[in-house]
């Protein structure tokens, strides 16, 4: 793929952005932990040592090197039920977010093309959608789908378009009123042309900067959703599980909490990192907090 | 002015009213694609076929979905939830037992969490350059990338069990008994009726999970006010009381915040409508005895009636305080207050 001047420099400026290489390389690590999981976990995230539950983490007294990051309750290993547990987050995150950002972004640059009775639809099911909690949308809709990790994706999809949909609407908007989509029209584009060729660029910044922050928001759900047992099966270790269980005996064991708790910051952190690092490098003018999702 | 503020505010609310027809019907639906069986659970071991439509019909669960939903709705409109499925009460209430909790929760955790990011906005801005800010905003950056429900966990752990400095179950200590109910509210009533114990002891427990709610507001509250400001004292009419002499704390204080803090408090609209959904997680962490927390058991046991009554108590209570942190918001804007009298 060739690129312009312009979107070269664009590039230039986020590979050069301290946040943005903070972001993308405890990204890109986490990543390559969660793929490798099966080969770098010492032991398998299941196996129980009921001789050694609730050991510390190796470099405390009373730790064990063959377990670096010490053990929960049942004796399984918590440096390997961690990594296993970036798979399903990173899953997670990359799939909702995704989903999301092609849903929202779709019907906000429909109803900003449109406008009219389109616009007005979507702008009130945006309204409807904004009156709920997210976590209590996301909870009725797991309710009445069933549990499960692919349902909690779905879940994320179906509430979370609102947030690209009210942003990239009023910015498409913008887009809506410059001299070459005018052109476009009157060289004869179809309504599908427009909208992909000349729109769709014009606010993929935009589009880009959010998908980054919605990855971080959709480890979050992930994990409020496994903490309370909506999502994966009991025996997956996902990080939220892992917080549900250690959370009973977390006066004994502080680290069965904290390690999984700090797996969840560096997560969304960096995501939150690289977002803001690519606003800033992509100049979208916009305030953009996070977990709206709690 | 107080009247026309009173009658901005009654619009906002009759605006709502398409909306929450829309919620309601939304949670109804949603929630009847459930796959498991509310009423095969509730019956006791060893029941009859008829033992089942016998409980189906006193559900109402043997007729049309959009009948249910009109029938559901009417009772909802005269102040009837129906019962609940699990606690086998009446599901108005269970609620009404336990909003008031919530709403002192929430109350809390929105005046610490406004607070806080307004002092914080305010001293990010006052050591502009320096190393404050970058302390403050570092602050900022890790208290967003850890959710509510964790920030609970954590003080619990830190500030609950390790230092034991506060206490964290429930709403009031063992031992000391509830005031005499008045309005609900645990901290009213213990003023009203004098019982400086409890009173002391309701607030206690509340620190701890009003701070976890904070966290997730003060932060934004924050930056929004420090960038604002940045914006506003460019203005000229700054510039003008500075050259009239006017101390640099004034011009702060009574010339730049005003405006600036417009940005801040339509943030806080939005995220106070979120920190309602904060709640479901906190309370269940600190088992306060709130909406949330009854919201997670019914999700747990799947009570329909109580999840779908909840659920439409959060969707009023966000709607509310988006309607008043909007007329909040115009009656501190000249502008927009002229607007909305016309």
């Amino acid at each position: 793929m060739r690129l312009s001047p312009r979107a070269k420099a664009a590039w230039r400026r986020c590979l050069t952005n301290p946040r943005v290489v903070t972001g993308g390389v405890i990204i890109g690590l986490m990543a390559v932990v969660a793929v490798l999981a099966p080969w770098l976990a010492p032991h398998d995230p299941q196996e129980q040592d009921l001789l050694a539950t609730l050991l510390p983490p190796m470099w405390l007294a009373g730790g064990e090197a063959r377990f670096p990051f010490g053990t929960d309750t049942l004796g399984r290993c918590i440096a390997s039920r961690l990594m296993y547990g970036a798979r399903i987050a990173l899953y997670v995150a990359v799939v909702a977010a995704t989903g999301a950002m092609i849903l929202g972004t779709l019907l906000a640059i429909v109803a900003a093309y449109f406008g009219g009775w389109v616009d007005w639809l979507i702008s009130r099911a945006i309204e409807v959608w904004m009156a709920f909690p997210p976590v209590v949308l996301a909870l009725i809709l797991l309710v009445g789908m069933g549990a499960g990790v692919n349902k909690v994706i779905l879940a994320i999809i179906v509430i979370d378009w609102t947030r690209f949909c009210r942003v990239i609407r009023s910015e498409a908007l913008v887009v809506m009123v410059r001299d070459y989509i005018a052109a476009a029209k009157l060289a004869g584009f179809s309504h599908r042309q427009i909208m992909l060729k000349e729109m769709l660029p014009a606010v993929l910044p935009l589009v880009i900067t959010m998908m980054s922050i919605e990855m971080g928001i959709a480890v979050i759900v992930e994990a409020i959703m496994s903490f309370v047992g909506l999502s994966v099966e009991p025996d997956v270790p996902a990080w939220g599980v892992m917080i549900a269980d250690a959370r009973q005996t977390m006066h004994q064991a502080p680290w069965g909490v904290v390690l999984p708790v700090g797996a969840i910051f560096l997560a969304v952190l960096a995501f939150n990192l690289l977002g803001d690092g690519l606003r800033r490098a992509l100049d979208t003018r916009l305030v953009l907090g996070r977990a709206e999702a709690a | 002015m107080a009247f026309l503020t009173l009658q901005l505010l009654f619009r906002r609310l009759v605006l709502a009213i398409p909306i929450l027809l829309c919620v309601s019907a939304l949670v109804f639906g949603i929630l009847r694609l459930l796959p498991a069986d509310p009423v095969g659970m509730s019956l006791p071991p060893g029941a009859t076929a008829a033992d089942y439509e016998k409980l189906k019909q006193a559900f109402g669960l043997d007729r049309p979905l959009f009948e249910q939903y009109l029938i559901w709705l009417g009772k909802l409109l005269s102040g009837d939830m129906g019962g609940s499925i699990f606690f086998r009460r009446p599901v108005t209430e269970l609620i009404a037992k336990a909003l008031p909790a919530t709403l002192e929760l929430v109350s809390a955790g929105f005046a610490l969490g406004v607070i806080v990011g307004g002092a914080g906005g305010l001293g990010m801005f006052a050591m502009r350059g320096g190393a404050g800010e970058h302390a403050l905003d570092g602050a900022t950056t890790i208290m967003m990338a850890i959710p509510e429900f964790l920030w609970a966990i954590l003080l619990i752990l830190f500030v609950g069990v390790s230092l034991q400095l506060l206490p964290f179950i429930g709403r009031l200590g063992p031992g000391i008994q509830l005031p005499p109910p008045v309005t609900g509210f645990l901290l009213v009533d213990s003023v009203l009726t004098g019982r400086w114990d409890s009173l002391r002891s309701a607030l206690l427990h509340l620190v701890l999970p009003a701070t976890a709610l904070a966290i997730g507001l003060a932060p934004l509250v924050m930056r929004v006010l420090r960038s604002s400001l940045l914006e506003t004292v460019q203005d000229d009419y700054i510039t003008q009381a500075r050259l009239r002499g006017v101390s640099e704390r004034r011009i702060l204080l009574r010339h730049a915040l005003p405006n600036a803090a417009l940005p801040a408090i339509s943030l806080i609209g939005v995220q106070g409508g979120f920190m309602f959904g904060g709640t479901v997680l906190v309370e269940m962490i600190f088992a306060y005895p709130g909406i949330g927390n009854l919201m997670v058991d019914a999700v747990r046991n799947h009570d329909l009636p109580v999840i779908q009554a909840v659920a439409l108590v959060y969707c009023v209570l966000v709607l509310g305080i988006n309607a008043v942190v909007d007329v909040a918001y115009m009656a501190v804007n000249p502008r927009l207050r002229l607007a909305g009298s016309r």
